[in-house]
């Protein structure tokens, strides 16, 4: 993993159209602008995960459980 | 054509009932073509079943049946992506998660939404920005629960 620091307001740039911004910097909590083109998608990774875990959930489902019918 | 060794036999389906995501679902990237079976008549629930692996099914069910404030924004590029416009016919659907023998308990992903546009078949899983959802929202209310469980 490459490592860089930066400082508030200083930004990286990913490849040509992607850039991030520091822009705030308070205690433990980083607050980060991101620009990039529409068509990147960009998400915290925990929501990532844990919609891929409810999806893994979703797929072990029991037929019996299902109410109603 | 017919799908062989998934969990609910056999199942025919013509080409029309594919429902293809190109980006897969989340965590499922390999994973593309579906279809909606219909597990137990008269109820919003479906398995989004894969063609691709037969022994992989998904629980989903039509959102608007059990969490019908649900509103989910669907943004411009997915919109485009799957070629939305206001007249095309649109599926929504979120899956669905049962601890074994508890149904009560049964939450659904609100902030991953699946849209079908239900004239090409082209589906999507979205992750939601809006922070008014859960992965895990519980699909009966705290009260409906105790009532059962007293009533049980």
């Amino acid at each position: 993993m490459l490592v860089l620091t930066r400082k508030l307001h200083q930004s990286i740039v990913i490849g040509d159209q992607i850039e991030v911004v520091v822009l705030e910097v308070r205690g433990e909590q980083v607050r980060l602008g991101i620009k990039a083109p529409k068509d990147v998608t960009v998400h915290r990774k925990e929501i990532y995960e844990q919609i891929q875990e409810e999806n893994k959930s979703a797929s072990e489902a029991r037929l019996e459980d299902i109410p109603g019918g | 054509m017919i799908l062989s060794n998934t969990r609910f036999g056999e199942i025919e389906y013509s080409a029309d009932d594919i429902i293809s995501f190109s980006d897969g679902l989340i965590g499922f990237p390999s994973n593309t073509d579906f279809l909606l079976i219909n597990p137990k008549p008269n109820t919003p629930f479906r398995w989004l079943q894969s063609i691709d692996e037969p022994s992989l099914a998904f629980l989903v069910a039509f959102t608007e049946a059990i969490v019908p404030a649900y509103a989910p924004e669907v943004d411009d590029r997915i919109a485009s992506e799957l070629e939305l416009d206001e007249e095309t016919p649109q599926m929504l659907l979120t899956t669905v998660t049962i601890p074994a023998g508890n149904p009560q308990e049964m939450t659904t992903n609100l902030l991953g939404p699946i849209i079908i546009n239900g004239a090409t078949m082209k589906a999507k899983q979205v992750i939601l920005t809006d922070d008014l959802y859960t992965v895990r929202h519980r699909v009966f209310a705290t009260t409906e629960r105790v009532t059962e469980k007293v009533a049980a």
